[in-house]
Parts: C-alpha cells; structure tokens; sequence
C-alpha cells in the first residue's frame, strides 16, 4: 500500500514539473480546503486556506500562485520560504509592479534593519501590507487603509496603540475623521526611524516640523477650532530658539503634550490641563521647583497677538521707544555732522 | 642764524598769545563778580605775576625741545589738563563695558536664532547652549556688581554724590537742546555753552539707568523663573530682549559716533583710560565748568594774595 502511494506521488510529481504553468485550479485543490492547515516548529497552528474571493479582489487579481510563491516545485512543498516581494518591485522590473524610493526606504527603516540584523519579529512587507489580502490603499478592507492603520501597526506596538486609541488623535480618526493623525501621519511609512534616530520625522529636532505639518500656520487644525500659531510661537520660545542651537534637555512638543497621550487641554487626564500643568513643567530635568504659580499665564505667547494683553502691550511699548530713540538720535548726529562739514568749509 | 630768530620770535608771539589769553579769562571773571577797583588792581598784579611765569616756562621748554618741533606741538604739550574722570569711575565703566560686551555677544544671538553667525556664535564659538548662558550670567553678576558699586558711589563718594546732583536734569537742559538745533540749522553763530554734564551726557546717563533697572531687574526674573508666573516671565522675557536690542543699538549707534566715529575724536577717545580733558577741550565742551574752574582758582590766588599783603602790613 505504501508504496503504491509513493508511486502514485512520483508520478504526481512528475507531471507537475513537466508543466511549465501552473494554474491556480491545481493548487485550489488542496488550498481550498477550510480546514487545511500546517504547525509550525514553535507549535503555532498556521491555517493554509486560501480564499479565492480575497485574491480575487486584491492588486494581484491576476497574478499565478507561483508568481510569488515561486520556491514551489513539489508536493507536497519542502522548505517554502516566505514570499519576497522584492521579486517583483524592484526598479526596471519587466511586469510593471510599482517600484520606487519607498522600496529602497523600507530597507533603511528601523523595520529593515532590524530584519537585516536578523530580528525574526521584526515586519517585513507582508505583516503591514497583508499576504492574500493585499488591497489598495483606498479600499477600507485594506490594511494599510488610513482607518486600519493604528490596528495594523498596533499587532505590535499594542501598549502604544491603547494609549494612541484614547488620544485626541486616536479618538479623531476612529470617529472617521481623515484629518486626523494615525501613526504613519507622524512616523513616516517606509521611512520609520528610531526615535532618537536624528533622521527620524518624531526626533528631538525634527518633531516641531512635523507637528507643524498640521498644527503650523497652514495647518488643517484651524478648521476645527485649534489655534495654527502653535509652532511659529514654539520657535519663538525659549525652548524653540535652544532647540535651534541643537539642544537636546530642552523641552519640544511631546516633552508636555506627551507622545502618544496627546489629548484636548480641557481632557483633565491631558498633561496641559491646567491642573497638571505644574507637573508637567516640574518634570525631573526641567523646571524641577515649578509650583501651581509658575504655571500662571498662557504657555504659547505670541507678543505680536493682542490677545497676549500686557505681553502685546510691552512688546509694542519697546518698538515705539526703540524706534523713536533710535530716528531721534541719527537725526542729530547726521545735523551735527552737517555743521562740522559747514564749520570746516566756513575755515578753508 | 635764521632758525634761531624764527624760533625766538614764535616764542614772543606765543608768550603774548598766552598772555591775552589769561587777561581776557581774568576779566572775564571779574566782570562777572561786578568789578571793584581794589580787585582790578590785583588784577593787573596777577597779569603781571603770570606774564612773568610763563614767560620763563616757556623759555625753558622751548630750549629745551629741539627746535625742529612746532610751536603748536609744544604748546600741546605744555597744556594744562583737567580730570574728568577720577579712577574709581573709570573702573566702573571699565567694569561695566566689559559685562556688556560678554551680555551682547551671548545675548544677541538668542534673539535672531535664525542666521547662521548667531548657531556659529553659540554652537560653533562657544560650545553650546549651555555655555553660552552660563557666560551670560558671569556678565550679569558683572553688570549687577557695577550697578550696586555705582550706587554705593553716588552715595558715599564726595564725588559721585557731586556729580549725580550735577546730573539731575535742569530747565537749561531743554534750553540748551533748542539752542543746540537752532545751532545746527545755522540760527546760531555757535552751540550752548555746558557746565560739568551737557543735556546729551545726561541723556546717556540716564538711559544706562533705565537700560540697567531694565535688564538686571528682567534678567533676574528669569534667572529665577520657577518663582514668578509665566506671564511675569513673558513680560519679563518680552521686555529683556527688546530694551536688551535697544541698548545694543543705542551703544552701537550713539555712544560709538560719541567716543569712537566722531571727527573729532576718531578713532577713539582715550579719556576712558586716563580720565582727561585738555584745557582747549575743556573750554570748547565745558565751558562754564572751565569758567567756574578757574573762578575758583582765581580767588584762591586773591585770598592768598590778601593773606600775604595783610601779613606785610602787619
């Protein structure tokens, strides 16, 4: 019996090989099976079902089976390594797969490197991008859909994608609002960098720049009642002008509106209601003797804004007098100089 | 033979120059105290007496100096001077400029962040954000000593209480500054005459003491900013960089066109360092203190005069 079933496979075996395509028919024969499933070596059950209907709507509709899969020679298949999709998208690939920078990003990425260094947790496309499911970004299925975006990132990051999910942001986007910030909003996409990484989108110098993206001059935020002078009076700050001297102890937007955390100013949980404010400032490394009166007064002023009040008042008292001293005095030293011109013609 | 007589003769003209030059001074005075006949005639004594002196002063200096120098280069020499500064002020202001400049070249910086020399100054210069302010509070203590030893100066110094009193502004200030323009728009044949402190000394003395009370108090609200509100902080912040912008400007501006770019002084007056005005810059910039100088000298002469004469006839 044995060996008339290992005949039958060899033969199997051999008409499989001989033919040069092979249809995604043959391979549903097995694949469709519900209950078709393989365990691995950790004991982990990985269920080997392939839905027709998933592929069917995905961007590689149309692509074989072994167009990816392409280490498949023999059933049953020994050894099938994970698909790499750099088979495909890579730049001047003949079938027209999208390639570009972001390809080449990826590989720099905190994910890339962290694959190269032989990190086994560490995502390659598929855990962001999905196996058979792989839909256009558009697509509300997709996983990389902006909705989807803290799920999918959260697999892993679970502990921030919790926090995230409570934030103003968090609770934005879930409501269905686009404007709103998912994690790739900040931390980039292909190009996700260490955070203390000094070419990372959330690094110490760079993370003013890209809240500005949205809370800056020309920021989306104004529409919904959140004041877009945010960063312009960061910059003018204490703590903006010593980030621009490249120091690193001084406070940037995460440092009191937290990381993740973020929430509204009248959220009694947000580390810039006014309560907490005094925490916040008192951090260990910051303003350590910060009491409830130090947090008196608005945080972001602009001295140009009349609503700053006797700030506004002071800054436009200072222009008048400095400009008025400064016309004052070039005037009379221009007319002095004019009648010691006259006075030493008058001589001659 | 020649340069001999041309020597002797540059010397006669100078001792009749300079004696001129007393007579009319003296008289000056003495009309001014309402002549009487008993001060006219010693008067014409001391004319007399300073003829004589000079004469032999001059005598010996002009021997004395190679005959190649000019009549003009020795009369400089030989020219009295007055000391406008005493030491104790001089280190005051040495002090002080030394503070400000260290406050400005860490200073400036922090209020136009966005040029490049500013990040070379403080990254590249200095090392960093936290050198650059440590150094700046060294120039603080520096400006807060001068501030308080110019107190404590005003205060208990003959000198500095005489002066800070001449400093008061007066109705003759404003007088002085109408009377300064006219001159300027050629309604004048020439400018005010000033005693110790002219409107515009004043002007600068009191805006170092705004510039001072202005700094050092905002400047210490935010070397202490953990206990003041925020929004003492902001003013505080607000008006530290805007008057810290204007006393810059001011310095730049008007005291360097004072003591450096004026054509009179370029490239730098050096009383700062020795505290002295010549007889001829006395009498041009000071004239009435010069007057009141040599008043009192005068009668000083009178009264050992008198003294001297009362002893004869006794």
């Amino acid at each position: 019996m044995i060996r008339k079933n290992q005949i039958l496979l060899i033969v199997f075996v051999l008409l499989f090989s001989f033919s040069s395509a092979v249809a995604l028919e043959k391979c549903l024969i097995c694949h469709s099976k519900t209950d078709i499933s393989k365990t691995e070596e950790t004991g982990r059950i990985v269920s080997l079902y392939v839905d027709t209907t998933i592929i069917g709507k995905s961007v590689h509709f149309n692509k074989e089976c072994t167009d990816c899969h392409n280490d498949i020679n023999e059933i049953p298949h020994k050894n099938v390594k994970k698909v790499n999709c750099r088979r495909c998208h890579y730049s001047g690939n003949p079938v027209g797969a999208p390639e570009g920078v972001l390809y080449d990003q990826y590989e720099h990425s905190v994910h890339g490197m962290e694959v190269l260094r032989g990190n086994e947790k560490a995502p390659v496309c598929q855990d962001c991008h999905g196996n058979h499911d792989i839909f256009s970004h558009t697509s509300p299925e997709s996983k990389f859909y902006w909705q989807n975006i803290p799920e999918t990132c959260g697999q892993c990051h679970l502990e921030i994608y919790t926090i995230y999910k409570e934030s103003v942001h968090g609770t934005a986007s879930a409501a269905g609002n686009i404007d709103s910030p998912v994690c790739s909003s900040c931390h980039g996409e292909h190009n996700i960098k260490k955070h203390d990484d000094s070419d990372s989108k959330v690094s110490t110098f760079h993370i003013s720049e890209t809240c500005s993206e949205c809370h800056g001059e020309k920021g989306v935020v104004n529409k919904y009642g959140v004041k877009t002078d945010r960063t312009a009076t960061y910059e003018r700050s204490f703590h903006g002008i010593a980030q621009k001297m490249e120091n690193k102890l001084v406070a940037n937007c995460a440092s009191c509106h937290d990381y993740h955390d973020i929430r509204a100013e009248n959220d009694p949980k947000s580390s810039v209601y006014p309560d907490n404010i005094p925490v916040t400032c008192g951090k260990e490394g910051c303003h350590p003797g910060a009491t409830a009166q130090f947090a008196k007064g608005q945080i972001h002023v602009d001295p140009k804004n009349e609503e700053s009040g006797i700030i506004y008042y002071t800054a436009k008292f200072f222009v008048i007098l400095t400009v008025s001293t400064l016309c004052g005095l070039f005037l009379f030293i221009l007319l002095d100089l004019f009648r010691r011109a006259k006075n030493a013609r008058q001589k001659r | 033979m020649d340069k001999k007589q041309e020597n002797l003769n540059k010397r006669d003209e100078l001792v009749n120059k300079l004696a001129n030059n007393i007579v009319d001074s003296a008289t000056d005075i003495v009309k001014t105290e309402h002549a009487q006949k008993d001060i006219n005639i010693i008067k014409e004594d001391i004319v007399d007496k300073l003829r004589f002196e000079t004469s032999i002063l001059l005598n010996e200096v002009v021997t004395k100096i190679s005959p190649s120098k000019t009549i003009a280069e020795i009369t400089k020499k030989t020219e009295r001077s007055f000391e406008r500064f005493g030491k104790n002020f001089r280190a005051q202001h040495m002090l002080m400029f030394v503070s400000v400049i260290i406050l400005i070249i860490t200073g400036m910086p922090l209020k136009f962040p966005e040029y490049n020399l500013s990040k070379f100054i403080i990254i590249t210069l200095l090392g960093g954000l936290e050198n650059s302010t440590l150094i700046h509070r060294i120039g603080a203590v520096g400006l807060i000593i001068v501030g308080v030893w110019h107190l404590v100066y005003t205060v208990f110094s003959r000198f500095g209480r005489r002066d800070f009193i001449l400093m008061i502004p007066k109705p003759q200030d404003i007088k002085d500054f109408f009377h300064t323009l006219l001159y300027f728009f050629g309604k004048k044949s020439s400018g005010p005459k000033f005693g110790r402190f002219s409107f515009i000394e004043k002007f600068d003395y009191w805006a170092v003491y705004w510039g001072m009370v202005i700094m050092i108090g905002s400047g210490l609200i935010m070397w202490f900013k953990e206990l003041f509100p925020k929004v003492i902080f902001d003013i505080g912040r607000e008006a530290h960089s805007d008057e810290g912008l204007l006393a810059t400007l001011a310095i730049i501006v008007w005291h360097f066109y004072n003591v450096h770019f004026n054509p009179e002084v370029f490239p730098m007056s050096w009383v700062w360092w020795h505290g002295n005005l010549t007889e001829s810059e006395m009498k041009h910039h000071h004239a009435l203190e010069y007057a009141e100088i040599i008043k009192k000298e005068s009668e000083k002469i009178i009264e050992t005069e008198k003294l001297k004469s009362a002893s004869e006839i006794e």
